[in-house]
């Protein structure tokens, strides 16, 4: 392993800023590799978002337009990664954590062989080997998982784990070759976008999310909206709420939702269960309001206030803005 | 139709974890071995899929673990599952996400079936890569965090959740599928489940059947676990009685300042 190579996940060019924080970490791991850093973006809105690429410190960027990566599911990704990793040669391969990457490193842990290390927050260079440092057990412990010498290791790297610094001397942007002789297995009829027009919830600096305290939608909007908007940040919800359908799964955040890390996590009426706690205690500042002092979420916050939600969060927004104006 | 659902055997996720000073291995207080929650949904959607389906489908619950984890499967027979197989062998010990998936795919293979489905995670795992590698050793078709999925015309018509909401897809099979959690709430056994799963067959296999070309194991794994250390402590801060809303709002937004988040 000597080059990195970084799968850009985006839907028409749109890109997470994990993509562009893999990308930066792509060239400080491929320094101490003695390799290149690569990166492959295919599919509708490709060639743009290669343009946006450039300004990071990545050595080359291989572009296809393909409109099949979004007609069908992941399979013309995964022979996409493949030839690129083929002409990169021995490389680790670095994947977003989030549902689609899960979905990309595990096809290319049976594609390429290869062994996968899964959510990493920071990375060593041990003997020459690469360490992937990450947490588990719901935080519990930090593990250390090492990719054996082997032609390609992947890693699935957690959004707002390492930071985005553009730079570099501009990456030449090539075009890849359409793999020839494959076929596709899965289509896509319809996809659709939730929750669009609000700061991506990975990438917000502040979050605001609500539970099953709140007792319906509305709050969600009326009380957690204002405050999220005042602070500069966006709404998120615990599974409990997405699953009454108060807000979309898109907002869930936890083990079988979103990871965050803000700087400030406001929790509202949510009670701290393991699996959300998963999804949001790298946060910097944690708060939580809740009406039950004994809520297993004031173990892990800063400042817990033992209060009505309904009371406290609009008396907050007013000082917020007042704040701010 | 046959289906075919993995079911990984996990520590109760419930159950107290933490860091032994001395070891520095992960302790579980009291912890007995449980069905993957995750793989408890990917049964249920099994089970619903049999259901509409009917004819002679089948249900077929797959694990890969120690031989004395055996009756702790029961539990999926006893939810509805029609038979179980269970893949044990000591040289499996130590096998990473690459050479489970490598042993159970070509398990998998010699099972057979029409669908396969996977959970979307392992609780003490936790990697969600398995069903990726699953899929390639397979060679089917990988659909992923399905929340609907109904057989029409010899298809799969599956509506799954993305990073960014949700889309319908149509799947040929075999295919291999994951499940969201919004597919439906696990069904609790009856008493007439559970007496039933003891007389249903839990098929034994081992890695001699399998004919495996590569080592697994520990010795064939592509990664290796390092020390677990315990994470930077997050303490407890402090709790505030708020004497009513002004005062609660007050002492949030003091703090905020204080920290310089506003
Ligand atoms: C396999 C699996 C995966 C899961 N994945 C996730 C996940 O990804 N994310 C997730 O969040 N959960 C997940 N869960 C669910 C999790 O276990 C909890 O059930 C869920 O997080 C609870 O949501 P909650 O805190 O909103 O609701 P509750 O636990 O019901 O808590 C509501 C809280 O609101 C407080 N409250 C009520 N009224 C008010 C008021 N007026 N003002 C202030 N506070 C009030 C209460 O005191 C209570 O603390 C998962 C569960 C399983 C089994
Ligand atoms: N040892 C195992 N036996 C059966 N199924 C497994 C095993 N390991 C993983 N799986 C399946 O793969 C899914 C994802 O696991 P993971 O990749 O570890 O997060 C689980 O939900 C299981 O359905």
């Amino acid at each position: 392993m000597k080059n990195v190579l970084v799968y850009v996940q985006h839907k028409n060019g749109v890109t997470p800023k994990v993509t562009f924080e893999m990308a930066t970490q792509a060239r400080k791991l491929a320094d101490q590799l003695g390799g290149k850093a690569h990166a492959l973006v295919v599919g509708a809105g490709s060639t743009r978002l290669a343009d946006a690429l450039k300004g990071y410190p990545l050595d080359a960027i291989h572009v296809n337009d393909d409109n099949d990566v979004d007609t069908y599911l992941l399979d013309p990704v995964v022979d996409y990664l493949e030839a690129a990793a083929k002409a990169v040669g021995p490389a680790l391969i670095l994947v977003a954590n989030t549902l689609t990457g899960k979905d990309v490193a595990g096809r290319l842990v049976g594609r390429l062989h290869a062994g996968v290390c899964a959510d990493a927050t920071d990375f060593k260079l041990e003997g020459g080997k690469i360490v992937a440092v990450m947490p588990k057990f719901g935080g519990a412990a930090v593990t250390n998982c090492e990719l054996l010498a082997a032609d390609y290791g992947i890693v699935t790297v957690r959004p707002n784990a390492f930071a985005a610094q553009a730079g570099g001397a501009g990456a030449t942007v090539q075009a890849i070759d359409k793999p020839s002789g494959k076929s596709y297995g899965v289509l896509v009829e319809k996809d659709i976008e939730e929750g669009s027009g609000e700061l991506a919830l990975e990438e917000a600096p502040v979050v605001v999310a609500g539970g099953r305290g709140l007792g319906g939608p509305e709050p969600f909007d009326t009380l957690l909206k204002p405050l999220a908007h005042a602070l500069g940040g966006a709404v998120g919800a615990s599974r409990a709420a997405a699953d009454a359908g108060w807000v979309p799964y898109s907002l869930q955040i936890g083990q079988t939702g979103k990871t965050v890390s803000p700087n400030l996590y406001i929790a509202v009426g949510i009670s701290g269960a393991i699996q959300h706690k998963v999804g949001m205690r790298s946060s910097g500042t944690i708060v939580a309001i809740n009406k039950d002092g004994q809520s297993p979420i004031a173990e892990f916050s800063d400042l817990m206030v033992v209060g009505d939600a309904f009371a406290i969060v609009p008396e907050l927004t007013k000082l917020v803005q007042a704040a701010k104006s | 139709m046959k289906i075919v659902v993995t079911v990984k055997l996990v520590p109760d996720p419930n159950a107290d974890k933490r860091i032994d000073d001395g070891t520095k291995r992960l302790v579980r207080t009291g912890a007995e071995t449980v069905l993957n929650p995750y793989d408890e949904y990917a049964l249920e959607a099994a089970l619903q899929i049999k259901e509409k389906v009917g004819g002679d489908t089948t249900v077929t619950v797959f694990s890969m673990a120690p031989e004395s984890l055996k009756e702790t499967l029961r539990k999926a027979l006893a939810m509805g599952a029609d038979d179980a197989v269970l893949l044990s062998d000591a040289g499996l010990e130590g096998s990473d996400v690459w050479a489970s998936a490598y042993a159970i795919s070509h398990a998998l293979k010699k099972v057979g079936f029409d669908l396969l489905i996977v959970g979307g995670l392992s609780d003490d795992g936790s990697t969600g890569a398995t069903p990726g590698a699953l899929a390639e050793y397979l060679q089917a078709p990988l659909v992923t965090n399905a929340r609907k999925a109904e057989v029409v015309d010899g298809k799969l018509k599956i509506e799954r959740e993305t990073d960014t909401g949700y889309q319908d897809v149509t799947a040929p099979l075999p295919c291999v599928m994951t499940t969201a959690l919004t597919f439906g709430e696990p069904r609790y056994a009856s008493l007439k489940g559970i007496m039933g799963a003891k007389k249903k067959t839990i098929a034994p296999l081992t890695v001699a059947e399998l004919g495996l070309s590569e080592k697994v194991g520990q010795a064939g794994s592509k990664t290796q676990l390092l020390a677990f250390a315990p994470p930077p402590a997050r303490g407890k801060g402090q709790v505030i009685e708020a004497a009513d809303a002004v005062a609660g709002a007050q002492a949030i937004f003091a703090f905020l300042k204080e920290r310089k988040l506003v």
